[in-house]
């Protein structure tokens, strides 16, 4: 496993003292947490940080990690020494803030910046004391985690294999994670921020209890062609000048299939029209709004410009009318 | 030899699922006085006046657990949190807009 330097995560000399290491930590914490930030790497840095945090700021875990020298480099390939360990007792309990064992893969990126735990490297040297570690009394603690779903697979419902880890400590006292996958059945009309529910898939129990339950919060992946807003889709569709100053009817694409659509008479640019109940499935189903854009063909042959400048002799049309103040 | 894994029941939880406050607590890690405060705050409408007994719909969850972790990584207080989640989902409403509008005057140009 690679080595991880703490001290520079947090960006503290090894020499900081506990107020300065606290400071950092509150200052990177402001700056990277995932629901506030919008740093591109944001999740990853947050979980790294926490981890640092969470040696450095227990005198007793950062002596520890002290021993291991400072010849270490980041990214080096490490292997704790034989003696790793002795003479301290890493009081486990408070783990990393909300880390826990679940973690999703499949067709979609990684779940929740809560899920996922620390690092092998954390792991190898705190085995004992890692955000594993604490169980509930009763039974396995819940799991949270976060599912990406295609807005098409939302529309649909899918099925979708979830990778879940779960941590397992062994006679050593050191941590294994271990893995399996399951398939799950999304029905169809889940939205962004949707909770479902896997039964008995959280944290295992320990003797007599039952297992936690697995939450998992939906996030609808952007579409390239419809915008997403509870369950109402919205979409643009290009029309004719003609199109839209004459009515027609056309074709547009919907989530379910395309369908025929009028368009009255009289219709602008930025025109919102409804296709009732062509959203997500719910109840009540969500509407599609279709919102149209005219688009004007170029003046780039004869005979185009023959017609805008028969349109611009013949029509009485001023397109700034409304704005009287700015005319000269 | 791989095998299928097993295919699980999701249940997809909606408004209509109500939890016990201290279901609600233990779910998001928060105390039963933050969750008191966050609906004196309006950010939760419990059923039933007694807090002993209030009941929320499950689907306030999600708002609810980045409450908790606010307060856990940042160390603000429930009101300073309440305050955030509420700018964080007034700014991602605004930036759903920009982006529609941003989209429809790409497409004029």
């Amino acid at each position: 496993m690679e080595f991880r330097d703490y001290y520079k995560v947090l960006g503290v000399e090894r020499s900081a003292t506990a107020e300065q290491i606290k400071s950092a930590w509150r200052r990177l914490a402001r700056k990277y947490h995932p629901d506030v930030s919008k740093e591109k790497d944001a999740e990853a840095r947050f979980k790294e940080m926490q981890e640092a945090y969470e040696v450095l700021r227990d005198p007793e875990k950062r002596a520890a990690y002290d021993q291991l020298g400072s010849q270490w480099k980041s990214g080096e390939q490490f292997r704790p020494p034989p003696d790793w360990g002795s003479g301290f007792e890493f009081r486990g309990g408070r783990g990393g803030p909300e880390a826990r064992g679940a973690r999703r893969a499949g067709e979609a990126a990684d779940g929740g910046f809560e899920e996922g735990g620390f690092s092998d490297f954390f792991a190898s040297l705190f085995g004992g004391g890692s955000p594993f570690a604490a169980r509930g009394a009763r039974g396995g603690r819940d799991h949270h985690a976060r599912i990406d779903i295609s807005l098409e697979a939302a529309f649909h419902g899918t099925t979708t294999l979830l990778e879940l880890k779960s941590p397992e400590l062994k006679a050593d006292g050191t941590l294994e994670l271990r893995t399996h996958t399951v398939r799950v059945t999304i029905p169809a009309g889940v939205t962004e921020g949707q909770l479902i529910r896997l039964a008995g898939q959280g944290e295992a129990a320990p003797e007599g209890g039952s297992a936690g339950d697995l939450y998992l919060e939906t996030h609808i992946l952007p579409d390239p062609r419809y915008q997403l807003d509870g369950r109402d889709v919205t979409t643009t569709l290009p029309v004719a000048p003609w199109e839209a100053a004459l009515g027609t009817s056309v074709t547009v694409p919907t989530l379910g299939g395309p369908v025929e659509m009028r368009i009255a008479p009289g219709a602008q640019s930025g025109s919102m029209l409804r296709l009732r109940g062509r959203g997500l499935p719910g109840q009540p189903p969500g509407d599609q709004y279709v919102q149209l854009k005219v688009v004007l063909p170029p003046a780039s042959t004869p005979e185009a410009r023959a017609l805008y400048e028969q349109m611009r002799s013949t029509l009485d049309f001023d397109p700034r009318a409304e704005r009287k103040g700015n005319r000269t | 030899m791989s095998r299928t894994p097993p295919l699980l029941t999701a249940e997809v939880l909606t408004e209509s699922h109500w939890i016990a406050a201290t279901e609600l607590c233990r779910l998001c890690r928060l105390d039963l006085a933050a969750v008191a405060e966050l609906a004196e705050l309006g950010v939760l409408s419990p059923r039933e006046a007694r807090a002993a007994e209030w009941q929320f719909p499950v689907t306030v969850l999600p708002r609810l657990r980045i409450v908790s972790r606010l307060m856990r990584d940042l160390g603000v207080n429930v009101s300073g949190a309440a305050l955030a989640l509420e700018l964080l989902e007034l700014q991602r409403a605004l930036e759903r807009r920009l982006r529609a509008l941003e989209r429809l005057l790409a497409d004029e140009g």
